[in-house]
């Protein structure tokens, strides 16, 4: 069967959406009371993820981050507050159903990525010697698994108190010859070089940028300028989001 | 099995209000069940794009530049008939069916193209997409594609039960009624007639829900009934098939998919392309990577059904059908003469007994060079890629039944085409009679088991046979040059100065940047007479070390020609300039080629240079590229310039400049040739034409001057020069050339033919040892022999070809002939889009720009250098053909007698080559008197055997033919005949 035209000259995308539009996005916070201090879920389009956020409290051994550090004691930072990410892929959420094993390369690159990213956006002096830990779940994958991974996270630390500078929105965008699309869905992301940004809220702070395909360097800007636009609009999106449930919760409080 | 998910969600900005969710349930390859979910956001935003809707006009979508498309669809549609003024919804089968009337000039014009339609197309058939999606982005022919699925209104889902047809049948039915009451609300205002929207099915059971929607409809054919020149047009339709008939005879049916992949996985089916002898039309070979020698596919059935170049799967026959390849010329016409085009049904047996006698092969002789010539046969089990195209040709006026000519019936006829490879194709018409005579242009459309030939239909009538407006435009055709005139967006990417543009006159302007001041070297071009499209241009002086600084000169085209642009599509489309006798068809606008890039004498002109420092015996010291501009000296022709080489007196610095230029070519060809590269030769002529008429007036052999090779040997220099420095750049997408090594495989057969008839030696081991055999293959009696023995050579080996550096290993690149290890094209930019490309890429390298993203993109560069190659090849076939053509004409009133070599021997006839107008024809013993005889070990026919008449016509023997034109009455071309004088054959 040929492939079909991710790109149509008349400036619809595969599933309708023109250049500059993002996916459907559904989000919701303090989803798991029970069973996390924070936790949220994110829906992208057909990609979704929930997080849930332990902390911040005192450092197990049990509950590190893994490798060498985290049989240890010297794991409690004396100045900042420790950040431990772990992400775990569902097999149903991939295409073919397939079992991936807990540390997988790409998995533990990107759960390094998001914690250096979170590192910069928490609050952490005002915590030493005390540990988050993140844990990802990915129930279903449609392309922008980082970025909604990163949205979600963002959300749970919101949703559990953490102190944070502002919210770190993720979006991609892609370059298909000449046309920059926003937002992009996982045939897309297979046809086309993308780059994830993050940003620090609505500003120009950028806490990622991260591009592991070959583009022209005259492509990257308006690939960069169209993702920072599509953070910014998450960022609305996001707040309003949260802003809704301290709303109900304070009607409940109240009542 | 699938199911859908409608979500709503508000968002007041952009015009998606509802996404769906396709949920599809596929078993994997591994018979796994997997899911597939997709989103599909529906959107209010897709205008109807009529120009008379006032509200779509106004909420035009934008893209990421901010442009908008304007409406498409006019204010003023076609009527036909008793339909009004109408918008056209074809659907897919009207697609399939009729893309050849779809693109007429004459009619289908303001069509709606659905999106359901052109998915649907796209599944079926690749081609037939691009061609429509062409269609709809020239604006001339006013097709609008509508995303009737993005559209909320006009979205369906699929039903329980229903058939994925159905279902978009009913899309396109949904789609259809929508616009109409879309165009009767927005249009209630206005006073201007609402346009009708009429569907085109060829579907009855469709048509008659689209009648109880309310849809207006009609089925093709009567709708074409309606039009101007409704004759051309309905024979313009694919026919349909009547396979009710039961048949008597039937081509094995194709093997099946899974059968195929399991055979070429085990290896005993095979995979190449079919290419079809020209001297037999009953026999074919495919070359496969299993075996070194090619597989013989002899006769009607074996064949089965593929046509030359396709793509087909072959299985190998038991040892005892091997054979040799055919010792015979067979050609259809003659065989096949009494086929009937309407019925050939009737006939039981598909190998006619003629056919049969055709290939019957007498035993293998028993000796020993006979050994390696048997070679292994095959079938064709099935085609995996057709190969078809339009063929030009004419009517067989012996196939046209004498009532249809007077009833205007449809019937069936054949058509001859052109190329002799190709067999006849049957096609319905009810022009037969206009149509007899004429060149034509036909497509095929599919070839059933049960039909002796394809099927076609007509596609256009060029005119009347050896016209030359019709012979010229066959020619392009059945080459597949592009020879429309550049579209206006084309043309509009020419500076806007046209012929008045100049080299900016301060050096401050930013066009000046990075270009280096040569207007002061005294620089000049060399080129055959009459060229306006000068290319190169060469300098050289000496320098105060005793070394030389010598420059060659490229026409600075892409500064003129960017990527990404109409322009440059169309340049990379078009791969190369094609120069015919009397024409040339432009690879850029003219004013690019023969103007402002054309490195004219006496004026300023923008150039890339590269800069050579030379020792006297033609070392390179150093090499240095830059864009520069430069004011040509003089622009000699090769013989003007050698006058001037030659001529004492003049010693002025531009011609010690030639001089010097010429000295160290010598050297540089010297060196070239000590590493082994080849002196191949190829039979050039040169047809003069009368300025006027253009009338052939004689035929002449290309000269040749010690200026030819001079140019030749700085040229190669440049663009071995280059090549290192793009590869060096980019080693992953640098546009090359290579030459492959030939298998040693392709010479046995020659290095016999020379060790037999002449007792000479040929060493094919490496290029060197080639070259040095090929010298050593002369006859002191006769000087022209080994030039002959040169283009047999040449024969044996494989084509040059374009390649992207990241698609080989570095060994591979090597270009054989020219006995380099790296090479490519940079120096004829004007008329090469290879060139265009290496000029970018090395512009890069010297940081003059940025490459662009498509020079960077290997499976981009790959397609560019399939498309040029391709382009290159038919440029060649077309000019060989066009001075064939002329040479023809040239001949028309006269008859003589000339030299001649045997260049192949057959059992019922040979080959013969004149030197003299480098032609070369078969020269037919089947209707000679004298008796003779076919000795096979000695490539010779021994004639009138026995008798004191005996002759022995072997191999390169030279002997006087008789030349005269005879229209062909198979081809209908104009050819050369000859007939043998001495010796005598009756």
């Amino acid at each position: 069967m040929s492939r079909p035209e991710i790109y149509s000259p008349e400036g619809l995308r595969i599933d309708g959406r023109r250049w500059n539009e993002v996916r459907h996005i559904k989000c919701a916070i303090n989803t798991h009371p029970a069973s996390s201090d924070g936790s949220s879920i994110i829906e992208q389009g057909n990609t979704k993820v929930m997080c849930n956020v332990v902390g911040p409290a005192e450092p197990t051994s049990s509950s590190g981050g893994g490798g060498a550090k985290s049989n240890t004691n010297s794991f409690a930072n004396e100045n900042k507050v420790t950040l431990s990410v772990k992400a775990t892929v569902a097999p149903f959420s991939t295409i073919d159903r397939r079992k991936r094993s807990g540390n997988d390369s790409r998995i533990q690159e990107m759960c390094l990525t998001i914690q250096h990213i979170f590192e910069e956006a928490v609050m952490g002096h005002l915590q030493p010697r005390s540990q988050i830990v993140i844990s990802l779940y990915i129930l279903a994958q449609d392309g922008g698994m980082l970025q909604a991974c990163i949205n979600a996270a963002s959300l749970a630390l919101i949703d559990a108190g953490i102190p944070m500078y502002d919210y770190v929105c993720a979006c991609t965008a892609g370059m298909h010859d000449t046309e920059v699309l926003l937002d992009l869905n996982r045939l897309e992301e297979n046809d086309m070089p993308f780059l994830t940004m993050a940003t620090l809220g609505a500003t120009r702070k950028v806490s990622l940028m991260q591009l592991e395909t070959r583009v022209g360097v005259d492509k990257l800007e308006p690939m960069m300028a169209a993702a920072m636009s599509g953070c910014h609009y998450l960022r609305q999106i996001m707040d309003a989001q949260v802003r809704k449930h301290g709303k109900n919760r304070l009607a409940r409080v109240g009542a | 099995m699938a199911t859908a998910l409608k979500r709503y969600f508000a968002d007041g900005s952009s015009g998606a209000t509802l996404s769906v969710s396709q949920k599809v349930y596929v078993r994997s390859r591994r018979g796994k069940a997997t899911k597939i979910v997709q989103e599909h956001y529906l959107r209010t935003d897709i205008p109807c794009s009529s120009q008379l809707c006032p509200i779509c006009s106004l909420n035009l979508p934008k893209d990421s530049s901010g442009a908008e498309r304007p409406p498409i669809l006019s204010r003023e549609p076609p009527t036909a008939g008793s339909w009004g003024p109408h918008y056209l919804v074809p659907d897919t089968n009207v697609f399939v069916k009729a893309m050849d009337l779809m693109e007429h000039k004459s009619a289908f014009y303001d069509v709606i193209v659905l999106q359901t339609v052109l998915d649907e197309l796209r599944n079926i058939s690749l081609p037939l997409y691009n061609r429509l999606r062409a269609l709809s982005q020239s604006q001339e022919k006013r097709f609008y594609v509508f995303h009737n699925e993005f559209r909320q209104e006009t979205f369906v889902e699929r039903q329980q039960g229903e058939s994925m047809n159905d279902k978009n049948d009913r899309a396109i039915r949904t789609a259809c009624a929508w616009y109409r009451v879309h165009l009767d609300e927005t249009m209630s205002k206005s006073s201007e007639i609402v346009p009708q929207v009429l569907l085109l099915s060829n579907d009855n059971d469709c048509l008659r829900k689209a009648r109880e929607l309310g849809v207006a409809c009609t089925n093709l054919d009567d709708y074409v009934r309606f039009l101007p020149d409704c004759d051309t047009l309905l024979d313009m339709i694919v026919a349909e098939h009547g396979g009710d008939e039961t048949h008597k005879f039937a081509y094995p049916e194709y093997y099946s998919t899974s059968r195929i992949q399991g055979g070429i996985q085990i290896g005993n089916l095979h995979q190449g392309v079919l290419n079809i002898s020209q001297y037999n039309y009953l026999e074919g070979s495919v070359t496969v990577p299993s075996f070194d020698r090619p597989l013989l596919i002899l006769g009607r059935e074996s064949i089965n059904r593929a046509m030359h170049g396709d793509v087909v799967v072959v299985e190998v026959l038991p040892e005892s059908e091997w054979k040799t390849p055919s010792t015979k010329i067979v050609e259809e016409d003659n065989i096949t003469k009494n086929d009937n085009a309407e019925d050939d049904e009737e006939e039981n047996l598909l190998v006619t007994e003629q056919e049969r006698r055709a290939l019957a092969e007498e035993p293998a002789t028993q000796n020993s060079s006979a050994e390696f010539k048997v070679q292994r046969t095959a079938k064709v089990v099935s085609v995996i890629k057709r190969n078809w195209r339009s063929y030009v040709g004419h009517i067989d006026a012996a196939s046209i039944s004498s009532d249809a000519v007077a009833t205007r019936r449809q019937t069936s006829v054949f058509l001859i085409p052109m190329n002799r490879r190709i067999p006849k194709i049957k096609i319905r018409t009810r022009r037969a009679a206009d149509l007899v005579g004429k060149r034509i242009l036909a497509a095929v459309d599919s070839w059933d088991a049960s039909s002796r030939y394809p099927q076609g239909h007509f596609i256009r009538a060029l005119g009347d046979i050896e016209a030359k407006a019709a012979e010229t435009e066959a020619l392009l055709l059945e080459y597949d040059v592009q020879y429309q005139p550049f579209t206006q967006s084309v043309l509009d990417c020419l500076p806007i100065e046209g012929h008045d543009w100049k080299v900016p006159a301060e050096t401050s302007d930013p066009r000046w940047t990075g270009r280096e001041d040569l207007r002061d070297l005294l620089v000049c071009s060399i080129d055959p007479p009459g060229c306006q499209d000068i290319d190169d241009a060469l300098h050289a002086r000496p320098l105060p070390n005793g070394n030389f600084e010598v420059g060659v000169h490229i026409a600075d085209v892409s500064h003129f020609v960017k990527p990404n642009t109409a322009m440059d599509s169309e340049a990379s489309s078009r791969g190369t300039t094609v120069y015919l006798v009397d024409k040339r068809i432009d690879m850029l606008p003219v004013l690019l080629g023969t103007n402002l890039c054309s490195l004219m004498p006496y004026v300023e002109r923008f150039a890339f240079s590269a800069i050579w420092e030379m020792t006297p015996d033609a070392e390179i010291v150093n090499t240095r590229f830059t864009k520069s501009v430069i004011r040509s000296k003089e622009a000699f022709s090769y013989e003007q310039a050698q006058l001037r080489i030659d001529d004492k007196s003049q010693t002025d610095p531009l011609t010690q400049g030639i001089r010097d230029l010429l000295r160290l070519s010598k050297a540089l060809k010297a060196k070239r040739m000590a590493a082994g590269a080849l002196n191949l030769a190829s039979p050039e002529v040169k047809v003069n034409v009368e300025s006027e008429t253009s009338d052939p007036m004689d035929v002449e052999v290309k000269k040749s001057h010690e200026t030819n090779s001079l140019v030749e040997e700085f040229m190669l220099l440049a663009n071995i020069s280059v090549a290192a420095k793009i590869y060096e750049a980019f080693p992953q997408s640098a546009m090359l050339r290579r030459h492959g090594a030939p298998p040693k495989e392709n010479f046995e057969v020659l290095a016999d033919q020379l060790r037999v008839c002449k007792q000479l030696s040929l060493n094919a081991e490496s290029s060197k040892q080639l070259a040095d055999s090929l010298d050593a293959c002369k006859d002191s009696n006769d000087p022209y022999l080994n030039t002959l023995i040169r283009i047999m050579a040449t024969r044996c080996m494989l084509a040059a070809e374009y390649f992207c550096s990241g698609t080989m290993a570095e060994p591979e690149f090597r270009h054989y002939g020219l006995a380099t290890h790296i090479y490519t094209h940079w120096t004829s930019p004007i008329r090469r889009y290879a060139d265009i490309v290496a000029h970018r890429q090395l512009a890069s390298a010297i940081a003059y720009e940025p490459l662009h993203e498509s020079l960077r993109d290997k499976p981009k560069l790959e397609r560019v250098c399939q498309n040029i190659n391709q382009r290159h090849r038919n440029a060649q076939f077309a000019g060989r053909a066009s001075v064939e053509y002329y040479i023809g004409q040239a001949l028309k009133n006269h008859e003589l007698d000339v030299e001649a070599y045997v260049m192949k021997v057959f059992s019922n006839g040979f080959v013969v080559f004149v030197p003299q107008f480098g032609i070369e024809g078969p020269i037919h013993l089947r209707d000679a008197k004298s008796s003779f005889k076919f000795d096979e070990a000695n490539y010779a026919l021994i004639l009138n055997e026995g008798t004191d008449k005996e002759e022995t016509l072997q191999l390169f023997r030279k002997i006087i033919v008789h030349v005269e034109t005879v229209v062909e009455e198979s081809t209908g071309k104009r050819k050369v005949a000859f007939r043998s004088q001495n010796p005598k054959i009756e």
